[in-house]
């Protein structure tokens, strides 16, 4: 008994009332498990819709049917699929198409979803063009490339950040208070 | 719609503020300390200084008839201040809990209070008169995080507390002796003490800030960090409820909320300002803020002297002062209480804020 350390007893465990022994899942909204499958077949469809020119209804498809219960690679995903949407809508589209999906009913939660996706994009991309573009270079300006380039992170952080923009005039800063308390992430 | 009258106390955050029932005097938690204010004039002055706390103190209320005084705090005690010859006698209350509190309020009855905590549970107090001494009792289940916010039905008996896990709950604090049995209600018959007669969570499950029942006592109202507003409509006890009205707003989320009617809530949070909110059980919608526009002493354009300008240009780099809001409040509104009340509901609501500001509005 005297060579216990009591110091490294984790006392919350042994605590009935303790917030360590809390069912967690009480904390969340409920949300329905989707298969890595389901997600890939939505995305499919949606790249169809894509293709036939009806950007505006891939949007809406995407935003409506968020995977909020699928694993990683699912919702990795579900973010190519938005992030391609995003792309390959003009900037001059963006503002009319926001206001009429917000408009329509459900258009604050679809808004709210548009959101989250941008902030998600973000994270990937500059994590991603770190990787990519730290090159070992004296000068320290390293960055210039990505976005002389064209391509990789600078380009899709530019097209992410003017629908960020668009986004706030319509729906406001609640909808950024929004995604960060949200406990359902994409 | 009268110009709202602003009173700018100190340049600390007023936490929590109340008003006694003849509107006179105004008790706000500055830092460890309750400061008692009163009207002369237009103004209010520094009457009394309430001191005893050595935390922060997070909450504080005026019982409207008797005029005690409860004050809660970070130091987790609550005292009650009764009015004597002597001055303010402060009775300590011992709530039994290892967290801080954060809020608390009279019931209506003015029997009893109930404290909201960081230790996952509401202990509500009453006096026990063999022992001359508050006693309290705890309310624990199912709560699962810290308790932001606490408010009472009109009956006296059933409480809703607002938490950091998401919920909104509406629990019984029924005490035997204390109480007089509760006529039967939408949200429950029988109503032991510490029965769930309701748990709500929104959309997102975000913290809540603020709850509060409907005048009548059949609806409940409560904000979220999500910025959302909902309302709940139960139907009966046991059952789910009759509807679950939501709205998500445009604005940073409300801290604090107040009907006005059945059919309207005042809310006010980091926005700095109050909005109105309308509806029924068929839907809510914001509908609009309490600032006027053009409101005299806010958007005042001196016309500037060249001089002056280019003085300003010199020694700040720009022309315009732009460091003041358009809102009366300067920083977060944290509480909204009613303030004057009429037979159709409430005409005069007062705030307090970060900004060291009391101000009354009328509706």
């Amino acid at each position: 008994m005297a060579t216990l350390n009591w110091r490294t007893i984790n006392i919350d465990a042994l605590d009935p009332d303790s917030p360590a022994n809390f069912d967690l899942s009480s904390l969340t909204p409920a949300v329905a498990p989707v298969s890595t499958a389901d997600v890939q077949s939505l995305a499919g469809q949606i790249r169809q819709l894509l293709r036939s020119g009806d950007n505006e209804g891939a949007l809406q498809g995407a935003l409506e049917n968020v995977p909020y219960g699928a694993d990683e690679k699912g919702k990795e995903v579900h973010l190519a699929t938005v992030i391609e949407i995003l792309q390959s809508i003009r900037q001059s589209d963006m503002s009319p198409i926001l206001s009429r999906i917000y408009s329509a009913p459900g258009g604050t939660e679809a808004l709210d979803v548009l959101m989250k996706y941008i902030y998600k994009g973000m994270g990937q991309t500059s994590a991603s063009s770190t990787t990519r573009n730290i090159t070992p270079q004296a000068t320290g300006f390293s960055q210039i490339h990505s976005r002389g380039g064209g391509e990789g992170g600078g380009q899709a952080m530019s097209v992410l950040l003017s629908w960020h923009e668009k986004l706030v005039e319509i729906a406001g800063p609640g909808s950024i208070v929004r995604v960060m308390t949200d406990r359902r992430t994409v | 719609m009268a110009p709202p009258e602003v009173h700018h106390l100190f340049h600390h955050p007023i936490a929590d503020h109340s008003f006694a029932a003849d509107r006179q005097t105004l008790a706000v938690a500055r830092e460890n300390s309750i400061d008692l204010y009163q009207r002369s004039g237009s103004k209010f002055e520094l009457k009394d200084e309430l001191t005893g706390h050595d935390k922060t103190v997070t909450g504080v209320d005026i019982a409207p008839n008797s005029g005690k005084i409860v004050t809660c705090s970070q130091d987790r005690n609550a005292y009650v201040w009764e009015p004597s010859p002597e001055g303010w006698k402060p009775t300590l209350v011992l709530l039994r809990i290892n967290r801080a509190a954060t809020c608390v309020r009279w019931a209506p009855s003015e029997t009893k209070f109930a404290v909201g905590s960081g230790a996952r549970l509401v202990p509500v107090c009453y006096f026990e008169e063999e022992d001359n001494w508050w006693v309290s009792k705890h309310i624990k289940k199912p709560i699962r995080s810290t308790v932001t916010a606490v408010a009472w039905h009109p009956n006296s008996v059933l409480l809703a507390a607002g938490s950091t896990d998401g919920h909104a709950r509406v629990l019984s604090s029924f005490i035997k002796g204390v109480d007089a049995r509760p006529e039967p209600s939408a949200w429950g018959e029988r109503l032991p003490f510490n029965t769930v007669c309701g748990e709500f969570l929104n959309n997102t499950a975000g913290w809540v800030h603020s709850v509060a029942f409907s005048p009548s006592g059949n609806a409940l109202a409560f904000a979220a960090h999500d910025s959302t507003l909902t309302v709940v409509y139960p139907s009966g006890p046991e059952e789910p409820p009759r509807a679950v009205v939501s709205v998500s707003t445009q604005v940073l989320p409300f801290m604090s909320l107040v009907w006005s009617s059945e059919s309207e809530i005042i809310a006010a949070g980091y926005n700095c300002e109050a909005y109105r909110l309308q509806g029924s059980e068929q839907g809510w919608q914001l509908a609009g803020s309490l600032e006027s526009k053009g409101r005299p002493g806010v958007q005042d354009h001196r016309e500037e002297s060249a001089l002056n300008m280019f003085k300003q240009m010199d020694l700040k780099g720009k022309v315009t002062d732009d460091t003041k809001l358009k809102t009366v409040h300067q920083n977060t509104v944290q509480t909204i209480r009613s303030f004057e009340e009429s037979g159709s509901g409430v005409t005069k609501i007062s705030s307090s804020g970060v900004d060291g500001r009391v101000v009354i509005w009328t509706l």
